[in-house]
């Protein structure tokens, strides 16, 4: 078990799940947000952990953190951006965004840059195709994106931190 | 025409609890307490209220066939899992105006005698489900959710589940099992969700834009809610616009408006020069529409004649710099990688089908693949276990249909004729 884990916040989740479910299992994805937004990724103490509170095996909590694109099971940058890679962003220059970015990070999509700053994955449809091209920035809407915004965008993150 | 849906919405600033009361906010719960619940689902009925979220059934018939003796507890789900390409109006009614959802749905939920529900937004708008947390307690506080609401006896619980992502968790079956934290597979048609939903209990899932003209239908009536359609389409419709036109955007008009004065008018038309190749009327998984069905009013009836689905009523368009077949394959990658993968025919044959179209597109496709392709089409829709994948050969089978030439020319030649141009528009 890992040290780090804050037991009694996750505690909580099963604590305050609502009583209309009637098992603890609906708290599983709401204990891996939590657990995401507190250590960036859920390691396998954590998905043990996860297991043990909602009394399901690590398999079956594998197998959702595994299928939900937003869980990750391994480490991401400190910021994650998402690239709408879908039918209207695509129309309006999302490929060449794309490109870019590996470009400007150096790493291929879904790697951590190598100054651990950001993490850039594609994405399925933000619901932002009236701002396509676009990206979320952890949950921030930005677009119309282009070359240029996206790289200057890129930096400031990096200078951010 | 007034906006009714959109006319509060503010993406940036958002009425709190008083200001969405200064504005007549919550003033239909009178109206729905001072009725019985039957009296409602039949006014909602009347006024042919159908479903936003694409498969357009009757909003009221729906409640109406679960049963007034459903047993309990009986859920109500309101779905915000908006992933279907081009479609961004739930992010609009999410962010813009979180009481206008809790106000229809305690209604909602008072129609149907639900004690139960829950509101499943999609984890890309987590910033959305946190304002709309922050809405739910102000309501909690004010006594507007919970125990005896109005003192009318009508106890409600509201949950706000935000989803861990996925587009198959929109489905209807896929997001029962989403909240009860099992893998979101689509479950069997039989029992119906109605009957054995949510832990076994009778539940009831709408779209949020359904859900939130049922304040107004309750406050101005099914006639009223008539009048406002065109060309015999009911209500308003919350309308994205977005690809080729200069100004994408969501627009609230007329059930029954026009593709034409939607393209044209207000979204801006295409750019100078350009002209129109095609456009999806409701989104990915519908069929392409062409510049000849233009004029079909944007209602359900109407375009699923015109051979397509008004789906989620948003139009993607293309003009004539877009590669017709490279759109159909960004589609077709689209839907294989979010295949569930519970099934075959759907996790092994969307990926196949977008091989194919990667050849094609790339200019490296042989004459039979066209064959090949609707053969696999007609195989793969059918023999899936839900309606996913017949979702995601709709566009395919239109657009070998409709664009037939561009697939037979990148053959025929070895090469993307669309290439030199620049198909992004920039």
């Amino acid at each position: 078990m890992n040290d780090k884990l804050d037991r009694q916040a996750l505690q909580r989740h099963l604590d305050q799940l609502p009583p209309m479910h009637p098992e603890r299992r609906a708290a599983a994805v709401p204990m891996m947000q939590a657990l995401q937004i507190e250590h960036g990724c859920l390691d396998d103490a954590a998905v043990e952990e996860v297991a043990h509170l909602t009394g399901l095996s690590v398999t079956e909590i594998d197998e959702l953190a595994t299928f939900y694109s937003l869980i990750y099971r391994r480490p991401a940058g400190r910021h994650v951006l998402r690239i709408c890679d879908s039918v209207c962003c695509s129309l309006r220059g999302a490929d060449r965004l794309l490109i870019a970015a590996e470009n400007y990070s150096g790493v291929p999509l879904g790697k951590i840059s190598p100054d651990g700053a950001f993490s850039i994955l594609p994405s399925i449809c933000l619901g932002l195709c009236d701002q396509a091209p676009a990206a979320l920035v952890g949950d921030e809407a930005v677009g119309p994106l282009d070359e240029a915004s996206l790289e200057a965008l890129l930096q400031r993150l990096r200078e951010e931190d | 025409m007034e906006a009714v849906l959109t006319h509060h919405l503010d993406i940036n600033a958002p009425l709190n609890l008083q200001a969405y009361r200064a504005a007549g906010g919550y003033r239909s719960l009178n109206a729905a307490f001072d009725r019985k619940p039957e009296e409602i689902i039949e006014t909602v009925e009347a006024a042919n209220l159908r479903g936003r979220g694409g498969a357009g059934f009757s909003c009221g018939l729906k409640w109406r066939l679960r049963g007034a003796d459903a047993p309990r507890p009986r859920y109500l789900i309101c779905n915000i899992d908006e992933s279907e390409p081009g479609t961004f109006k739930d992010r609009h009614l999410l962010y813009g105006g979180p009481h206008q959802i809790i106000e229809a749905v305690i209604v909602s939920a008072y129609a149907l005698q639900a004690e139960q529900a829950v509101i499943f937004v999609r984890g890309e708008y987590a910033k959305g489900g946190n304002g709309l947390r922050r809405a739910l307690e102000e309501a909690e506080i004010a006594g507007l959710v919970g125990t005896n609401i109005g003192g009318n006896g009508f106890d409600l619980q509201i949950e706000v589940h935000v989803s861990g992502g996925r587009y198959i968790c929109g489905e209807e079956t896929a997001m029962l099992n989403a909240i009860e934290g099992r893998r979101p597979n689509p479950r069997p048609k039989i029992p119906r969700p109605s009957v054995k939903g949510l832990w076994g209990y009778p539940t009831t899932t709408n779209n949020v834009e359904t859900l939130v003209n049922v304040p107004h239908i309750l406050l101005n009536g099914a006639a009223w809610f008539h009048d406002l359609g065109v060309n015999g389409g009911c209500g308003t419709k919350l309308f994205c616009v977005s690809g080729m036109v200069q100004h994408p955007g969501l627009f609230e008009l007329p059930c029954g408006t026009s593709a034409r004065e939607l393209i044209f008018e207000h979204a801006g038309g295409l750019a100078e020069g350009r002209t129109l190749l095609g456009f999806l009327p409701g989104g990915a998984s519908t069929a392409f529409l062409l510049p000849e069905h233009l004029d079909v009013p944007m209602d359900f009836d109407p375009v699923a004649k015109a051979g397509s689905r008004l789906g989620t009523g948003s139009i993607i368009v293309l003009d004539d710099t877009t590669c017709p077949v490279q759109v159909t394959l960004n589609l077709m990658r689209f839907f294989a990688r979010e295949s569930c993968g519970f099934c075959t025919p759907c996790r092994d044959g969307l990926p196949y089908l977008a091989q194919i179209l990667t050849a094609i597109a790339a200019g490296e496709g042989q004459a039979e693949d066209l064959a090949l392709l609707e053969e696999l089409s007609d195989i793969i829709g059918p023999q899936s276990f839900c309606a996913f994948a017949p979702g995601a050969v709709t566009p395919l089978i239109s657009s070998l249909q409709g664009f037939r030439k561009h697939y037979e020319s990148h053959i025929a030649t070895g090469r993307c004729p669309f290439d030199a141009a620049d198909r992004n528009g920039a």
